[in-house]
């Protein structure tokens, strides 16, 4: 009884806060201004806004699902989707609504309320970060001053759906999958921060325009390589994607949180997974390599948009090439990778940047600084795991018993005979 | 309001199977964990029973052949040679050189097939979702081939007792050195993109290590026993067919970890090519069944023959009664023991090592429960 | 439930296809003679049978083999004793228990350990004869751990009880599943389960 109580107390909690969260920043959305009353006019706009952003963000998920499937086939010498639409081009359609029409089946040990709340719980993050996000200088619904902040702090609250997924189903591997999920998630948010912050400081604000603004000339990944390195690395951590997809291991726990989901609510994780990666991708692109802008002068912003995209779009297809490429890490390989290499390189960052500001040294010295620190763990690598396997790869060529072929006794020629049927 | 008192942590029973992606069939495990850590395990097998081995008695031996196809369902044509081999030893017949070639060319062949489809599903154990296109790719390639010998993809009741069922069509070497060469290329790919990745090095290096002495002990055969430093080969140590005519390389590995049992495998790729090659330059033209009529009830007596197989060492015991029928069968199949070894290998490693570990001995379901 | 067990627990089934004439003596049969196959050890085998019989000794009741691989019959309780020498032994070292198995004679059920030298490259088989009526004999885990999933297996198939074995429960069949498949009084078709 205490149980079902406190459910409904978490529960309720948890639709609050959405519904803040929601509310609060549609209410203050850029383009209707901060309306003096709440009027059906405006709750009509407000709807209005809502259902373009769902529309647009359900396009943008689509094609990243159609496109990574096809980019992995192509790199898997396959052909990808082909029958539904021209290229294949709707076959993620297909697929949503299959999901849609699927049965919602819950496990009889599941709490039900946080079961199903879960995966809002992980969607409305990405979607809430989503609505600050500019594509071009003046194409943002809500452009905040602390837009880097928001996008930390909201960005972090998926983490909390997981575990919830994870807890709610009522099945040991979606509780492993939601203990790993928080393990990974909050350790890998502080490269995520420190590579943030050395942004915040090169640009000195917040904002993604005023970011964008400073990197007109020279983007950030030339100053500063290793802060993208980071950020990259920590980000695919952070979307759970190859090979950082250790909460969701498909082939050891199954899945991880969304073992026991099915149906529309499994579509909202996979929705969910797809904005996530999007916006990881969108963000590198403001932070690291120049957003809409490009060394020669203004562009119109249609194209600023379309540089935007192709920028971030090239951020998710490195994420999809890595996918295809890499074997998952362990957890304990992961959580050593994010304590010992990325936190520590992070910093690294920071302190590199504020020296370089503080003492006003040419801009030069930073990408310098950056790349030798970078090149302490490449070369440790090389010289490591991978070198030693090498060596060993060589022994095995000494080892291998050698079966010499013995010369075939001449038999004497035998007249062909016709063959007759088998026995 | 009353504080618990005690905060024991308890192991966890974590039920891995029947049903899961990483078990390769219906296999099933219960580890008992620590937080991510395996204390225990505990396999749990005979899901896939067919009673196999009672089915035997009742066919007579040229029908005991199909059943065999069931057994190692990726190595089809190793286990007919296996039964084949112990019903000729049996009824004393001498197969013709040509046979013993095509035989010999063709299980290599197969080897090669059951080979990579070890190399694509240990990677997608391991998270890794390319090498398995890659492993299907080529493996489609010789399931080609065998379709054009046998007539059929997978059960092919091809290798018959005294011979094979007819000859090879009159383009198999060509259409079998252009597949060679294509699956040689595949199996680089493979190899450039797995062995010698950083992740990869990382999940298989001193996993699931098993020395000498305890392999040996557990039963341990194939290339999972020589990945942990002993040579033995039935190829080499005790040749049949036409084995002895070819020259060939058995790789042994040293730490009998997860990558030994891997890298002894990829070479062992290599090593069927090259045998396959020389089989096909070797074969000369001549019968393919004995010339012997009564080739259906052997003298009474028992006999034991075994084989190498991709997994390992197959065993057949075959009592015969002198009736049409055999008496007894018994298979000594390889992943079956093989699996033995599972329990010393899994100690103190992780969930994921689990999957891993099972993943490197390479077990085929229809096999261990047969 | 094992409902055709139960209900005629001696007298073998009457399906056609059941192993009736092979258990019974041969008048019943037609066709040619059964022949026997010769028993001929070849030299390598001769030589694994001279070791095997100067190991084992005194507890060899009946011995033979055929190519490489002699046998020699031993009396159950000597089996483990002559499994520890054959393994400890310098020359001989049978290091791999290679399979174990049982095959009912109805009249016996016989155990082959067969036996293998990694190093000599040399093959045996330990045969031992139990009685049918609640077979038992002493486990060789102790020796092999390969042993534990064949004496499993055997136990399961054969009703054979190895006496020392920690884990006897049914592994290839389930649990509770009545009656011992791997037996000639066992029917192929004709039982029921579930």
């Amino acid at each position: 009884m205490r149980a079902r109580a406190g459910e409904a107390v978490v529960f309720g909690m948890i639709v609050a806060g959405l519904l803040g969260i929601l509310g609060g920043l549609v209410l203050s959305v850029g383009a209707l201004g901060t309306p003096e009353r709440v009027t059906l006019e405006v709750l009509a706009q407000l709807a209005t806004v809502l259902i373009v952003l769902f529309t647009l963000l359900a396009i943008v998920v689509l094609t990243l699902v159609w496109l990574e499937r096809k980019q992995l086939a192509r790199m898997q010498s396959r052909v990808g989707p082909t029958r539904v639409g021209p290229f294949g081009l709707l076959q993620p359609v297909a697929d949503a609504l299959k999901l849609i029409m699927k049965e919602d089946v819950a496990p009889g040990t599941s709490s039900k309320l946080l079961f199903f709340v879960a995966p809002l719980l992980v969607f409305v993050p990405g979607f809430v970060v989503w609505l600050t996000i500019p594509f071009a200088r003046d194409v943002v619904v809500r452009s905040l001053d602390m837009g880097l902040f928001f996008f930390i702090a909201i960005s972090v609250l998926s983490i909390v759906g997981l575990v919830l997924a994870g807890w709610s189903s009522g099945s040991k591997y979606a509780v492993l999958g939601g203990i790993r999920a928080a393990a990974q998630l909050i350790s890998y948010e502080i490269p995520i921060i420190m590579t943030v912050l050395t942004v915040a400081m090169l640009a000195d604000s917040m904002s993604f325009v005023v970011v964008v603004e400073a990197q007109r000339t020279v983007p950030y990944i030339v100053l500063q390589p290793l802060g993208f390195v980071v950020f990259f690395l920590a980000g695919l951590a952070e979307v759970g994607r190859t090979p950082f997809d250790v909460y969701s291991a498909e082939s050891e726990i199954v899945g991880g949180p969304f073992v026991e989901y099915s149906g529309a609510h499994w579509a909202i994780f996979f929705l969910a997974e797809y904005v996530n990666t999007f916006v990881i991708g969108a963000v590198a692109a403001l932070l690291f390599l120049g957003g809409w802008s490009w060394p020669f002068g203004d562009l119109p912003a249609a194209a600023g948009v379309a540089l935007f995209l192709g920028k971030t779009y090239l951020v998710v297809m490195a994420i999809f090439w890595v996918r295809a490429t890499y074997p998952r890490l362990r957890i304990d390989q992961l959580m050593s990778l994010g304590w010992k290499v990325l936190i520590p390189l992070s910093f690294a960052v920071v302190v590199a940047t504020a020296v370089q500001l503080f003492y006003d040294w040419p801009r030069w010295t930073l990408p310098a600084m950056s790349l030798a620190v970078l090149a302490v763990p490449v070369v440790m690598q090389l010289r490591g795991g991978r070198r030693r396997a090498l060596a060993e790869a060589r022994r095995y060529a000494e080892r291998a018993v050698v079966v010499e072929a013995k010369p075939r006794p001449q038999r004497p020629q035998e007249p062909l005979e016709p063959q007759e049927a088998g026995a | 309001m009353t504080t618990e008192a005690q905060h024991d942590t308890v192991d966890m029973m974590l039920n891995m199977g029947p049903q899961h992606p990483a078990t390769h069939g219906v296999f099933r495990m219960v580890l008992t964990i620590d937080g991510e850590r395996v204390i225990d395990v505990t396999p749990h097998i005979g899901y896939l029973h067919r009673g196999s081995e009672k089915l035997c008695e009742h066919e007579s031996y040229g029908q005991v052949v199909t059943l065999f196809d069931r057994l190692d369902y990726v190595a089809n044509l190793n286990n007919e040679l296996a039964f084949c081999r112990a019903a000729e030893r049996l009824m004393d017949i001498e197969v013709p050189e040509r046979a013993q070639y095509i035989r010999v060319a063709l299980c290599e062949l197969n080897r090669l097939a059951s080979h990579l489809l070890f190399l694509g599903t240990y990677a997608i154990d391991l998270g890794a979702m390319t090498p398995i296109m890659y492993g299907f790719r080529e493996r489609e390639r010789i399931q080609n081939l065998f379709e054009s010998v046998t007539g059929a993809r997978m059960m092919h009741n091809y290798i018959r007792i005294g011979g094979v069922k007819e000859d090879v069509p009159p383009d198999f070497v060509p259409r079998a050195r252009a597949v060679l060469k294509d699956v040689r290329k595949g199996v680089d790919e493979i190899d450039r993109l797995l062995t010698f990745n950083e992740v990869f090095l990382a999940r298989t290096k001193g996993v699931g290590v098993i020395d000498a002495a305890t392999a040996v002990s557990c039963g341990l055969t194939g290339p999972s026993l020589r990945a942990s430093g002993v040579a033995y080969d039935v190829r080499k140590d005790d040749p049949y067919e036409i084995y002895p005519y070819l020259g060939f390389e058995v790789p042994v590995g040293h730490d009998g970890d997860c990558w030994d049992r891997y890298y002894v495998r990829l070479l062992e790729c290599h090593q069927s090519i090259h045998m396959v090659t020389q089989c096909l330059d070797q074969m000369e033209p001549g019968p393919t069944m004995t010339q012997r009529r009564r080739i259906a009830r052997p003298p009474k007596g028992e006999v034991y023959v075994h084989c190498e197989n991709p997994r390992g060492d197959i065993g057949v015991f075959v009592v015969s009664d002198g009736t049409d029928k055999p008496y007894r069968v018994k298979v000594r199949p390889p992943s079956f023991c093989n699996l033995v070894a599972l329990r010393p290998m899994m100690r103190g490693a992780y969930i994921a090592d689990a999957v891993a570990i099972l993943g490197s001995i390479d077990i085929v379901l229809g096999e261990v429960d047969r | 439930m094992v409902r055709a067990m139960a209900e005629t627990p001696e007298t073998p089934p009457e399906t056609p296809d059941a192993e009736q004439p092979k258990a019974d003596a041969a008048p019943a049969r037609r066709g040619p003679p059964i022949e026997v196959a010769e028993e001929v050890l070849d030299e390598r085998g001769e030589e694994t049978a001279a070791l095997l019989k100067r190991v084992v000794a005194t507890y060899v009741l009946d011995s033979g083999g055929r190519g490489d691989i002699p046998w020699v019959r031993v009396a159950p309780e000597n089996l483990v004793e002559s499994a520890r020498r054959c393994r400890d032994d310098g020359q001989l070292g049978m290091d791999l228990l290679h399979c174990l198995l049982a095959v009912d004679y109805v009249e016996r059920i016989e155990l082959d350990y067969i036996l293998f030298s990694l190093k000599g490259d040399r093959k045996a088989i330990l045969k031992v004869d139990l009685p049918p009526e609640e077979p038992a004999i002493e486990t060789v885990g102790g020796l092999w751990e390969a042993a534990n999933w064949y004496e499993r297996e055997t136990h399961d198939l054969f009703g054979v009880v190895f006496t020392g074995n920690p884990d006897l429960s049914p592994l290839l069949l389930y649990e509770g599943f009545e009656g011992h498949p791997g037996l000639k009084s066992f029917p192929l078709h004709d039982y029921e389960e579930w």
